[in-house]
Protein backbone atom coordinates (compact mmCIF):
# COMPACT_ATOMS: atom_id res chain seq x y z
CA UNK A 1 0.00 0.00 0.00
CA UNK A 2 2.94 2.32 -0.12
CA UNK A 3 3.02 2.34 -3.90
CA UNK A 4 0.69 5.45 -3.88
CA UNK A 5 2.29 7.12 -1.15
CA UNK A 6 5.86 6.69 -2.89
CA UNK A 7 4.71 8.07 -6.33
CA UNK A 8 3.31 11.05 -4.51
CA UNK A 9 6.86 11.38 -3.13
CA UNK A 10 8.12 11.23 -6.33
CA UNK A 11 5.84 13.30 -8.05
CA UNK A 12 6.93 15.89 -5.69
CA UNK A 13 10.74 15.76 -6.03
CA UNK A 14 10.00 15.58 -9.48
CA UNK A 15 8.14 19.19 -9.07
CA UNK A 16 10.70 20.62 -7.61
CA UNK A 17 13.38 19.76 -9.67
CA UNK A 18 11.74 21.17 -12.81
CA UNK A 19 10.73 24.18 -10.03
CA UNK A 20 14.52 24.27 -9.84
CA UNK A 21 15.94 24.10 -12.89
CA UNK A 22 12.68 26.51 -14.43
CA UNK A 23 14.62 29.23 -11.87
CA UNK A 24 17.53 28.37 -12.79
CA UNK A 25 17.21 29.07 -16.46
CA UNK A 26 15.08 32.47 -15.75
CA UNK A 27 17.98 33.41 -14.09
CA UNK A 28 21.24 33.00 -16.53
CA UNK A 29 18.45 34.19 -19.16
CA UNK A 30 18.28 37.31 -17.21
CA UNK A 31 21.98 37.30 -16.18
CA UNK A 32 22.74 39.43 -19.76
CA UNK A 33 25.77 42.02 -19.43
CA UNK A 34 24.39 45.37 -18.85
CA UNK A 35 25.98 48.11 -20.74
CA UNK A 36 27.49 50.37 -18.11
CA UNK A 37 30.00 52.00 -20.49
CA UNK A 38 30.23 55.80 -20.61
CA UNK A 39 32.24 58.46 -18.87
CA UNK A 40 32.60 58.01 -14.88
CA UNK A 41 32.72 60.66 -11.68
CA UNK A 42 32.54 59.66 -8.10
CA UNK A 43 29.89 61.72 -6.96
CA UNK A 44 31.20 62.65 -3.71
CA UNK A 45 34.93 62.59 -3.22
CA UNK A 46 36.49 60.92 -0.26
CA UNK A 47 40.04 59.31 -0.18
CA UNK A 48 38.98 56.98 2.59
CA UNK A 49 36.31 54.58 2.27
CA UNK A 50 33.58 54.96 4.88
CA UNK A 51 32.13 51.68 6.05
CA UNK A 52 28.43 50.65 5.95
CA UNK A 53 27.34 51.06 9.27
CA UNK A 54 30.09 52.05 11.50
CA UNK A 55 33.63 51.89 11.25
CA UNK A 56 36.24 49.65 10.06
CA UNK A 57 36.21 46.42 11.98
CA UNK A 58 39.80 45.83 12.91
CA UNK A 59 41.70 43.17 14.20
CA UNK A 60 44.46 44.23 16.73
CA UNK A 61 46.98 43.57 14.03
CA UNK A 62 45.13 45.47 11.41
CA UNK A 63 44.88 48.26 13.88
CA UNK A 64 48.28 48.44 14.53
CA UNK A 65 49.34 48.38 10.84
CA UNK A 66 47.07 51.14 10.52
CA UNK A 67 48.06 53.58 13.29
CA UNK A 68 51.47 53.38 11.61
CA UNK A 69 50.58 53.84 8.76
CA UNK A 70 49.04 57.45 10.48
CA UNK A 71 52.15 57.99 11.99
CA UNK A 72 53.93 57.58 9.02
CA UNK A 73 51.79 60.47 7.72
CA UNK A 74 52.36 62.71 10.33
CA UNK A 75 55.89 62.29 9.48
CA UNK A 76 55.35 62.69 5.44
CA UNK A 77 57.05 59.38 5.50
CA UNK A 78 55.59 58.62 2.54
CA UNK A 79 57.11 55.93 1.17
CA UNK A 80 57.30 54.29 3.86
CA UNK A 81 53.62 52.94 3.93
CA UNK A 82 52.26 54.59 0.71
CA UNK A 83 54.13 54.24 -2.79
CA UNK A 84 51.04 55.97 -4.49
CA UNK A 85 51.95 59.34 -3.30
CA UNK A 86 55.51 58.76 -3.10
CA UNK A 87 55.96 57.21 -6.32
CA UNK A 88 52.67 57.30 -8.71
CA UNK A 89 52.42 53.43 -8.18
CA UNK A 90 49.08 52.00 -9.51
CA UNK A 91 46.76 52.84 -6.26
CA UNK A 92 45.29 49.17 -6.69
CA UNK A 93 41.60 48.13 -7.34
CA UNK A 94 39.57 49.87 -4.60
CA UNK A 95 41.58 52.82 -4.25
CA UNK A 96 41.12 53.73 -7.64
CA UNK A 97 37.68 53.59 -7.73
CA UNK A 98 37.27 56.48 -4.99
CA UNK A 99 39.65 58.41 -8.29
CA UNK A 100 38.42 61.77 -8.15
CA UNK A 101 39.42 62.41 -11.76
CA UNK A 102 36.85 60.36 -14.68
CA UNK A 103 37.14 57.17 -15.78
CA UNK A 104 35.86 55.29 -18.76
CA UNK A 105 33.96 51.66 -18.67
CA UNK A 106 34.70 49.70 -21.82
CA UNK A 107 33.24 46.07 -21.94
CA UNK A 108 34.91 44.30 -25.21
CA UNK A 109 35.28 40.84 -25.96
CA UNK A 110 34.65 39.47 -22.09
CA UNK A 111 36.88 41.99 -20.76
CA UNK A 112 35.23 45.04 -18.63
CA UNK A 113 38.24 47.71 -18.72
CA UNK A 114 38.07 50.47 -16.10
CA UNK A 115 40.10 53.33 -17.98
CA UNK A 116 41.31 55.82 -16.08
CA UNK A 117 41.80 59.83 -16.53
CA UNK A 118 44.45 59.30 -13.79
CA UNK A 119 47.78 58.48 -14.88
CA UNK A 120 46.40 56.70 -17.61
CA UNK A 121 45.73 54.06 -15.17
CA UNK A 122 43.65 50.67 -16.55
CA UNK A 123 42.51 47.99 -14.56
CA UNK A 124 40.18 45.11 -15.99
CA UNK A 125 37.74 42.21 -14.95
CA UNK A 126 37.67 38.97 -16.74
CA UNK A 127 34.08 37.65 -17.23
CA UNK A 128 35.26 35.43 -19.53
CA UNK A 129 35.17 32.13 -17.34
CA UNK A 130 38.47 31.24 -18.40
CA UNK A 131 41.14 28.58 -16.74
CA UNK A 132 44.08 30.17 -15.25
CA UNK A 133 46.82 30.85 -18.23
CA UNK A 134 50.38 30.96 -17.13
CA UNK A 135 51.55 31.60 -20.34
CA UNK A 136 53.95 33.71 -18.96
CA UNK A 137 57.74 31.86 -18.76
CA UNK A 138 58.48 33.83 -15.91
CA UNK A 139 55.47 32.57 -13.74
CA UNK A 140 54.65 36.42 -13.13
CA UNK A 141 51.35 35.73 -13.20
CA UNK A 142 51.40 34.43 -9.87
CA UNK A 143 53.10 37.44 -8.06
CA UNK A 144 50.68 39.99 -6.79
CA UNK A 145 49.96 42.76 -8.90
CA UNK A 146 48.64 46.13 -7.64
CA UNK A 147 45.47 45.73 -9.05
CA UNK A 148 45.32 42.21 -8.11
CA UNK A 149 43.48 39.29 -10.36
CA UNK A 150 39.20 40.15 -11.37
CA UNK A 151 36.99 37.82 -12.38
CA UNK A 152 33.34 38.60 -12.78
CA UNK A 153 30.23 37.04 -13.86
CA UNK A 154 26.41 38.70 -14.34
CA UNK A 155 24.28 38.27 -11.65
CA UNK A 156 20.89 39.27 -13.12
CA UNK A 157 22.05 43.04 -13.98
CA UNK A 158 24.77 43.04 -11.36
CA UNK A 159 28.41 42.67 -12.54
CA UNK A 160 29.87 40.95 -9.46
CA UNK A 161 33.16 40.74 -9.40
CA UNK A 162 36.08 39.19 -7.06
CA UNK A 163 39.67 40.35 -7.27
CA UNK A 164 42.65 38.83 -5.18
CA UNK A 165 46.41 38.12 -5.07
CA UNK A 166 46.41 42.12 -4.43
CA UNK A 167 49.91 43.43 -3.84
CA UNK A 168 50.03 44.72 0.17
CA UNK A 169 52.03 47.31 -0.95
CA UNK A 170 49.15 48.76 -2.16
CA UNK A 171 46.46 50.69 0.60
CA UNK A 172 42.83 49.68 0.67
CA UNK A 173 41.88 54.04 0.73
CA UNK A 174 44.77 56.10 1.69
CA UNK A 175 45.35 54.50 5.11
CA UNK A 176 43.60 51.21 5.50
CA UNK A 177 46.46 48.67 4.64
CA UNK A 178 45.20 45.17 4.21
CA UNK A 179 47.57 41.26 3.31
CA UNK A 180 48.29 39.74 0.45
CA UNK A 181 45.14 37.67 1.27
CA UNK A 182 42.68 40.36 1.11
CA UNK A 183 39.39 39.43 -1.45
CA UNK A 184 37.50 42.28 -2.44
CA UNK A 185 34.04 41.61 -3.37
CA UNK A 186 32.09 44.21 -5.85
CA UNK A 187 28.94 44.64 -6.82
CA UNK A 188 28.51 47.19 -9.63
CA UNK A 189 25.22 48.09 -10.89
CA UNK A 190 23.25 50.57 -12.76
CA UNK A 191 21.36 52.92 -10.41
CA UNK A 192 19.77 54.76 -12.61
CA UNK A 193 20.82 55.44 -16.54
CA UNK A 194 22.68 58.33 -14.80
CA UNK A 195 24.23 56.50 -11.89
CA UNK A 196 26.60 53.99 -11.35
CA UNK A 197 27.17 52.24 -7.70
CA UNK A 198 29.74 49.89 -6.96
CA UNK A 199 29.49 47.70 -3.35
CA UNK A 200 32.57 46.96 -2.37
CA UNK A 201 33.29 44.05 0.30
CA UNK A 202 36.70 43.52 2.09
CA UNK A 203 37.73 40.60 3.41
CA UNK A 204 41.13 40.09 4.88
CA UNK A 205 40.73 37.81 8.23
CA UNK A 206 44.43 38.54 9.67
CA UNK A 207 43.46 42.63 9.51
CA UNK A 208 39.62 42.32 9.77
CA UNK A 209 37.55 40.42 11.94
CA UNK A 210 34.52 40.42 9.52
CA UNK A 211 33.83 41.46 6.11
CA UNK A 212 32.57 45.24 5.76
CA UNK A 213 31.23 47.05 3.12
CA UNK A 214 31.42 50.34 1.51
CA UNK A 215 29.41 51.96 -1.67
CA UNK A 216 30.64 54.66 -3.96
CA UNK A 217 28.53 56.32 -6.69
CA UNK A 218 29.23 57.59 -9.41
CA UNK A 219 28.08 60.25 -12.05
CA UNK A 220 27.42 59.91 -15.71
CA UNK A 221 29.87 62.58 -17.21
CA UNK A 222 30.06 63.45 -21.22
CA UNK A 223 32.06 61.65 -23.58
CA UNK A 224 35.51 63.11 -24.00
CA UNK A 225 38.95 62.10 -24.76
CA UNK A 226 41.35 62.30 -21.58
CA UNK A 227 44.11 64.84 -22.13
CA UNK A 228 47.37 63.15 -21.28
CA UNK A 229 47.88 62.66 -17.71
CA UNK A 230 51.47 61.85 -16.16
CA UNK A 231 51.86 61.45 -12.26
CA UNK A 232 55.52 61.05 -12.35
CA UNK A 233 55.66 64.55 -13.85
CA UNK A 234 53.31 65.93 -10.83
CA UNK A 235 55.99 64.47 -8.37
CA UNK A 236 59.20 66.11 -10.21
CA UNK A 237 57.29 69.44 -10.27
CA UNK A 238 56.27 68.37 -6.03
CA UNK A 239 52.71 68.84 -7.42
CA UNK A 240 49.96 66.67 -5.75
CA UNK A 241 49.85 63.23 -6.92
CA UNK A 242 46.02 63.38 -6.76
CA UNK A 243 45.06 66.50 -8.40
CA UNK A 244 42.41 68.58 -6.84
CA UNK A 245 38.84 68.66 -8.56
CA UNK B 1 58.30 40.27 -11.18
CA UNK B 2 56.82 41.54 -14.08
CA UNK B 3 57.30 45.23 -13.19
CA UNK B 4 61.03 44.51 -12.05
CA UNK B 5 61.41 42.93 -15.89
CA UNK B 6 59.68 46.00 -17.05
CA UNK B 7 61.76 48.57 -15.44
CA UNK B 8 65.11 46.62 -16.72
CA UNK B 9 63.99 46.80 -20.32
CA UNK B 10 63.53 50.46 -20.00
CA UNK B 11 66.97 50.90 -19.48
CA UNK B 12 67.93 49.86 -22.38
CA UNK B 13 65.00 51.21 -23.98
CA UNK B 14 63.61 47.70 -23.93
CA UNK B 15 65.90 44.87 -22.64
CA UNK B 16 62.64 42.99 -22.08
CA UNK B 17 61.72 42.69 -25.45
CA UNK B 18 64.96 41.53 -26.70
CA UNK B 19 64.98 38.81 -23.62
CA UNK B 20 61.86 37.32 -24.48
CA UNK B 21 62.68 37.25 -28.35
CA UNK B 22 62.18 33.79 -28.55
CA UNK B 23 62.73 33.20 -32.37
CA UNK B 24 65.71 35.30 -33.83
CA UNK B 25 64.97 35.41 -37.75
CA UNK B 26 67.10 36.29 -40.17
CA UNK B 27 66.06 39.11 -42.46
CA UNK B 28 64.65 41.31 -39.65
CA UNK B 29 61.70 43.43 -40.58
CA UNK B 30 62.05 42.81 -44.20
CA UNK B 31 61.02 38.87 -43.80
CA UNK B 32 57.52 38.80 -45.50
CA UNK B 33 55.19 37.68 -42.47
CA UNK B 34 51.33 37.51 -43.18
CA UNK B 35 49.89 40.50 -43.59
CA UNK B 36 52.98 42.31 -44.88
CA UNK B 37 53.20 44.44 -48.40
CA UNK B 38 55.44 43.01 -50.98
CA UNK B 39 58.67 44.60 -51.37
CA UNK B 40 58.76 47.34 -53.39
CA UNK B 41 56.62 49.96 -54.18
CA UNK B 42 54.17 48.20 -56.74
CA UNK B 43 52.27 46.43 -54.68
CA UNK B 44 52.57 48.67 -51.59
CA UNK B 45 49.83 51.56 -50.43
CA UNK B 46 51.84 54.09 -51.30
CA UNK B 47 53.64 56.20 -48.73
CA UNK B 48 53.36 60.81 -48.75
CA UNK B 49 56.77 61.24 -50.60
CA UNK B 50 58.47 59.86 -53.25
CA UNK B 51 60.13 56.13 -53.72
CA UNK B 52 62.92 56.03 -51.34
CA UNK B 53 66.70 55.65 -52.09
CA UNK B 54 69.36 58.11 -52.78
CA UNK B 55 70.10 58.43 -56.61
CA UNK B 56 73.01 56.07 -57.76
CA UNK B 57 75.43 55.19 -60.77
CA UNK B 58 73.77 52.98 -63.91
CA UNK B 59 73.57 49.58 -62.91
CA UNK B 60 75.39 46.36 -63.91
CA UNK B 61 78.33 45.02 -62.77
CA UNK B 62 81.34 42.85 -65.17
CA UNK B 63 80.12 39.93 -63.37
CA UNK B 64 76.14 40.57 -63.61
CA UNK B 65 75.29 43.16 -65.94
CA UNK B 66 71.92 43.04 -64.87
CA UNK B 67 72.41 44.03 -61.37
CA UNK B 68 70.73 46.93 -59.84
CA UNK B 69 73.00 49.93 -59.18
CA UNK B 70 74.77 49.71 -56.06
CA UNK B 71 73.64 52.70 -53.77
CA UNK B 72 75.61 55.97 -53.18
CA UNK B 73 75.86 56.43 -49.54
CA UNK B 74 75.67 59.94 -48.23
CA UNK B 75 78.22 61.00 -45.58
CA UNK B 76 75.45 60.41 -43.32
CA UNK B 77 74.55 57.12 -43.65
CA UNK B 78 77.62 56.10 -43.92
CA UNK B 79 78.25 57.75 -40.43
CA UNK B 80 74.84 55.58 -39.58
CA UNK B 81 75.94 52.37 -41.40
CA UNK B 82 79.27 52.46 -39.76
CA UNK B 83 77.50 52.06 -35.95
CA UNK B 84 77.28 48.73 -34.30
CA UNK B 85 74.66 46.85 -35.46
CA UNK B 86 71.35 46.92 -33.26
CA UNK B 87 70.05 43.57 -31.16
CA UNK B 88 68.42 41.25 -33.45
CA UNK B 89 64.93 41.48 -32.89
CA UNK B 90 62.70 38.80 -32.08
CA UNK B 91 58.47 38.31 -31.98
CA UNK B 92 56.83 36.01 -28.86
CA UNK B 93 55.07 33.61 -30.16
CA UNK B 94 51.53 34.21 -30.69
CA UNK B 95 48.80 31.48 -30.94
CA UNK B 96 46.25 31.41 -33.83
CA UNK B 97 43.04 32.22 -32.71
CA UNK B 98 40.25 29.63 -31.04
CA UNK B 99 37.65 28.50 -33.87
CA UNK B 100 35.39 30.13 -32.01
CA UNK B 101 37.08 33.22 -31.26
CA UNK B 102 34.74 36.61 -32.39
CA UNK B 103 36.18 38.47 -35.51
CA UNK B 104 36.47 42.04 -36.04
CA UNK B 105 33.39 44.23 -37.36
CA UNK B 106 32.71 43.77 -40.82
CA UNK B 107 33.11 47.43 -41.27
CA UNK B 108 36.22 48.29 -42.46
CA UNK B 109 36.33 51.63 -40.94
CA UNK B 110 35.46 50.06 -37.52
CA UNK B 111 38.98 48.67 -36.56
CA UNK B 112 37.90 48.29 -32.72
CA UNK B 113 39.15 44.87 -30.89
CA UNK B 114 42.95 43.56 -29.28
CA UNK B 115 45.47 43.52 -31.55
CA UNK B 116 49.60 42.63 -31.11
CA UNK B 117 52.42 43.17 -32.86
CA UNK B 118 53.15 39.62 -35.17
CA UNK B 119 56.16 40.85 -36.76
CA UNK B 120 59.95 40.86 -34.94
CA UNK B 121 60.71 43.71 -33.70
CA UNK B 122 63.26 45.83 -34.91
CA UNK B 123 65.65 47.46 -32.59
CA UNK B 124 66.81 50.20 -34.67
CA UNK B 125 65.03 51.43 -37.92
CA UNK B 126 67.65 51.13 -40.41
CA UNK B 127 66.09 50.80 -43.55
CA UNK B 128 62.48 52.20 -44.92
CA UNK B 129 59.40 49.81 -45.93
CA UNK B 130 61.48 49.25 -49.50
CA UNK B 131 64.62 48.26 -48.45
CA UNK B 132 66.45 51.58 -48.84
CA UNK B 133 68.51 52.65 -46.57
CA UNK B 134 67.45 55.76 -43.90
CA UNK B 135 67.36 59.03 -45.79
CA UNK B 136 69.72 60.91 -42.56
CA UNK B 137 70.79 64.14 -42.63
CA UNK B 138 74.10 64.49 -40.69
CA UNK B 139 72.44 65.84 -37.90
CA UNK B 140 70.39 63.40 -38.09
CA UNK B 141 72.86 60.84 -38.32
CA UNK B 142 75.03 62.15 -35.16
CA UNK B 143 72.48 61.84 -33.20
CA UNK B 144 71.78 58.34 -33.65
CA UNK B 145 75.68 57.86 -33.34
CA UNK B 146 76.02 59.75 -29.91
CA UNK B 147 72.81 57.46 -28.67
CA UNK B 148 74.25 54.26 -29.93
CA UNK B 149 77.33 54.99 -28.81
CA UNK B 150 76.29 56.03 -25.20
CA UNK B 151 74.33 52.28 -24.78
CA UNK B 152 77.43 50.41 -26.51
CA UNK B 153 79.57 53.05 -23.64
CA UNK B 154 77.42 52.15 -20.77
CA UNK B 155 76.15 55.26 -19.84
CA UNK B 156 72.73 55.48 -21.92
CA UNK B 157 70.79 58.49 -22.17
CA UNK B 158 67.34 59.51 -20.40
CA UNK B 159 64.30 58.69 -23.21
CA UNK B 160 60.96 58.76 -22.30
CA UNK B 161 60.60 54.85 -22.07
CA UNK B 162 63.25 54.60 -19.86
CA UNK B 163 61.73 57.14 -17.75
CA UNK B 164 58.22 55.39 -17.64
CA UNK B 165 56.94 58.64 -19.64
CA UNK B 166 54.70 58.02 -22.43
CA UNK B 167 57.48 57.04 -25.52
CA UNK B 168 55.44 58.46 -28.62
CA UNK B 169 53.45 56.34 -30.94
CA UNK B 170 56.17 54.89 -32.95
CA UNK B 171 57.72 53.02 -29.93
CA UNK B 172 54.58 52.68 -28.16
CA UNK B 173 53.74 50.69 -31.29
CA UNK B 174 56.39 48.77 -31.98
CA UNK B 175 56.44 46.44 -28.47
CA UNK B 176 54.83 43.11 -29.01
CA UNK B 177 52.17 43.69 -26.22
CA UNK B 178 48.56 43.74 -27.25
CA UNK B 179 46.72 46.96 -27.21
CA UNK B 180 42.75 47.48 -27.55
CA UNK B 181 40.95 50.03 -29.46
CA UNK B 182 37.91 51.73 -28.77
CA UNK B 183 36.22 54.28 -31.26
CA UNK B 184 33.44 57.11 -31.56
CA UNK B 185 32.32 59.49 -34.35
CA UNK B 186 34.85 61.66 -32.66
CA UNK B 187 37.64 60.05 -32.04
CA UNK B 188 39.71 56.87 -31.67
CA UNK B 189 40.84 55.46 -28.48
CA UNK B 190 44.11 53.19 -28.35
CA UNK B 191 44.86 51.60 -25.25
CA UNK B 192 48.22 49.53 -24.61
CA UNK B 193 49.30 47.39 -21.96
CA UNK B 194 52.67 48.50 -22.16
CA UNK B 195 53.23 51.54 -20.17
CA UNK B 196 49.54 51.74 -19.18
CA UNK B 197 49.83 53.64 -22.90
CA UNK B 198 47.24 55.81 -24.43
CA UNK B 199 47.25 56.89 -28.01
CA UNK B 200 44.10 59.72 -29.00
CA UNK B 201 42.88 60.08 -32.40
CA UNK B 202 40.61 62.86 -33.41
CA UNK B 203 38.60 62.76 -36.09
CA UNK B 204 36.94 65.77 -34.79
CA UNK B 205 39.79 67.88 -33.24
CA UNK B 206 36.61 69.99 -32.12
CA UNK B 207 36.39 67.26 -29.32
CA UNK B 208 39.23 67.84 -27.50
CA UNK B 209 40.96 71.63 -27.35
CA UNK B 210 45.11 71.02 -28.11
CA UNK B 211 46.30 70.87 -24.44
CA UNK B 212 48.00 74.20 -22.94
CA UNK B 213 51.64 71.80 -22.25
CA UNK B 214 51.96 69.56 -25.43
CA UNK B 215 51.58 65.85 -24.56
CA UNK B 216 54.41 63.03 -25.18
CA UNK B 217 52.55 61.61 -27.62
CA UNK B 218 51.80 64.71 -29.58
CA UNK B 219 48.52 65.68 -31.07
CA UNK B 220 47.06 63.38 -33.54
CA UNK B 221 44.36 64.04 -36.08
CA UNK B 222 43.01 62.01 -38.31
CA UNK B 223 40.45 61.62 -41.05
CA UNK B 224 39.21 58.53 -43.49
CA UNK B 225 40.63 58.35 -46.99
CA UNK B 226 38.21 55.70 -48.08
CA UNK B 227 38.74 52.52 -45.70
CA UNK B 228 42.70 53.84 -44.91
CA UNK B 229 42.58 56.06 -41.55
CA UNK B 230 44.78 58.77 -41.98
CA UNK B 231 46.65 60.08 -38.88
CA UNK B 232 48.45 63.02 -38.63
CA UNK B 233 51.15 63.49 -35.58
CA UNK B 234 52.73 66.41 -34.27
CA UNK B 235 52.99 68.86 -31.50
CA UNK B 236 55.37 66.75 -29.54
CA UNK B 237 56.44 67.50 -26.08
CA UNK B 238 59.86 66.71 -26.53
CA UNK B 239 62.27 65.03 -28.72
CA UNK B 240 61.16 61.26 -29.46
CA UNK B 241 63.06 57.86 -30.00
CA UNK B 242 61.40 56.10 -32.62
CA UNK B 243 62.67 53.06 -31.54
CA UNK B 244 65.04 51.30 -28.70
CA UNK B 245 68.12 52.76 -30.01
CA UNK B 246 66.83 56.47 -30.50
CA UNK B 247 66.18 56.59 -34.40
CA UNK B 248 65.16 60.48 -33.66
CA UNK B 249 62.51 62.93 -34.47
CA UNK B 250 63.04 66.08 -32.97
CA UNK B 251 59.98 67.70 -31.65
CA UNK B 252 58.69 69.76 -34.48
CA UNK B 253 58.46 66.11 -36.87
CA UNK B 254 55.44 64.45 -37.67
CA UNK B 255 54.70 61.04 -38.56
CA UNK B 256 51.76 60.00 -41.00
CA UNK B 257 50.29 56.59 -40.05
CA UNK B 258 48.25 55.47 -42.71
CA UNK B 259 45.76 52.61 -40.67
CA UNK B 260 43.79 49.90 -42.48
CA UNK B 261 42.24 46.52 -41.19
CA UNK B 262 42.80 43.61 -43.85
CA UNK B 263 40.91 40.37 -43.27
CA UNK B 264 41.62 37.85 -45.95
CA UNK B 265 39.11 35.25 -44.69
CA UNK B 266 41.43 33.42 -42.76
CA UNK B 267 40.44 34.24 -39.45
CA UNK B 268 43.56 35.82 -38.97
CA UNK B 269 43.12 39.38 -39.63
CA UNK B 270 45.54 42.10 -39.18
CA UNK B 271 46.26 45.82 -38.79
CA UNK B 272 48.44 47.53 -40.92
CA UNK B 273 49.97 50.80 -40.31
CA UNK B 274 52.10 52.64 -42.55
CA UNK B 275 54.03 55.09 -40.67
CA UNK B 276 55.77 58.24 -42.79
CA UNK B 277 58.39 60.04 -40.34
CA UNK B 278 58.74 63.71 -41.47
CA UNK B 279 61.23 65.68 -39.85
CA UNK B 280 63.65 68.06 -42.08
CA UNK B 281 66.13 68.32 -39.23
CA UNK B 282 66.86 64.88 -39.34
CA UNK B 283 66.38 63.24 -42.80
CA UNK B 284 66.45 64.47 -46.29
CA UNK B 285 63.02 63.34 -47.05
CA UNK B 286 60.21 61.86 -45.97
CA UNK B 287 60.53 57.62 -45.28
CA UNK B 288 58.17 55.11 -44.40
CA UNK B 289 58.27 52.06 -42.17
CA UNK B 290 55.27 49.15 -42.01
CA UNK B 291 53.87 46.88 -39.53
CA UNK B 292 51.10 44.94 -38.94
CA UNK B 293 49.03 43.95 -35.60
CA UNK B 294 47.33 40.91 -35.79
CA UNK B 295 43.87 40.30 -34.09
CA UNK B 296 43.71 38.75 -31.10
CA UNK B 297 40.57 39.16 -28.67
CA UNK B 298 41.99 36.51 -26.24
CA UNK B 299 44.56 39.43 -25.25
CA UNK B 300 41.83 41.63 -24.27
CA UNK B 301 43.39 41.02 -20.29
CA UNK B 302 46.35 43.06 -20.22
CA UNK B 303 49.15 42.07 -17.70
CA UNK B 304 49.90 45.15 -15.48
CA UNK B 305 52.50 47.13 -16.47
CA UNK B 306 53.31 49.51 -13.21
CA UNK B 307 56.50 51.16 -14.18
CA UNK B 308 56.21 53.82 -11.61
CA UNK B 309 57.20 51.64 -9.16
CA UNK B 310 60.59 51.33 -9.98
CA UNK B 311 61.38 54.09 -11.47
CA UNK B 312 59.50 56.31 -8.80
CA UNK B 313 61.18 55.23 -5.95
CA UNK B 314 62.90 58.04 -4.08
CA UNK B 315 65.29 55.88 -2.74
CA UNK B 316 67.33 55.86 -6.42
CA UNK B 317 68.40 58.21 -9.04
CA UNK B 318 65.53 60.53 -10.01
CA UNK B 319 67.20 59.46 -13.75
CA UNK B 320 67.52 55.88 -12.73
CA UNK B 321 71.08 55.65 -13.48
CA UNK B 322 70.92 57.35 -17.22
CA UNK B 323 72.80 60.41 -17.89
CA UNK B 324 70.97 63.46 -19.99
CA UNK B 325 71.42 63.55 -23.25
CA UNK B 326 73.46 66.65 -25.03
CA UNK B 327 71.02 69.37 -26.70
CA UNK B 328 71.50 69.45 -30.58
Amino acid sequence: MKEPVVRKGLGAVLAVALWAAAAASATAQSAKPVDLEGVWKIATPAASLKPVGGSVPFTAAGRKHYEKNKQLRAKAAYDEYDITLSRCSSPGATRLMLTPMRFKIWQRQGVVTFDYEWNRAIRQIDTRGLPPQHDDMFGSDLVPTMTGNSKGHWEGSTLVAVTDNINERTLIDDLVPHTVDLKVTEHIRLVDHETLEDRITIEDPAYFNRAWDAVITYKRQPAAPFPEDVCLDRLEAHQPVFPAQ
Amino acid sequence: MRTEVAFAGGLKGFALAGAVALSLVAGGAFAQPPGSPPQGPSGAQPPSGPPGGPPGPTGGNAANPFAPPEPQLTEAQKLAQSLPAPQPGGMLPVPANDADAPMPAADPRDLQGTWIHNQNLEFRMQRDMYGNLVPYTMAGAKVLERRVMSLKNGAPFINASAKCRPPGPQWQRDLNMPFQIFQSKDWLEVVFEEYHGRWHILLNPDAAPAPAQKDYMGRSVGHWDGDTLVVETSDFREATWLDVDGTPLSAKGKLIQRIRKVDTGDREPFLEIITTIEDPLYYTKPWSVVRTFGWHPAFAKFKEYNCEEQIGDPSISANAGLVPEPTD
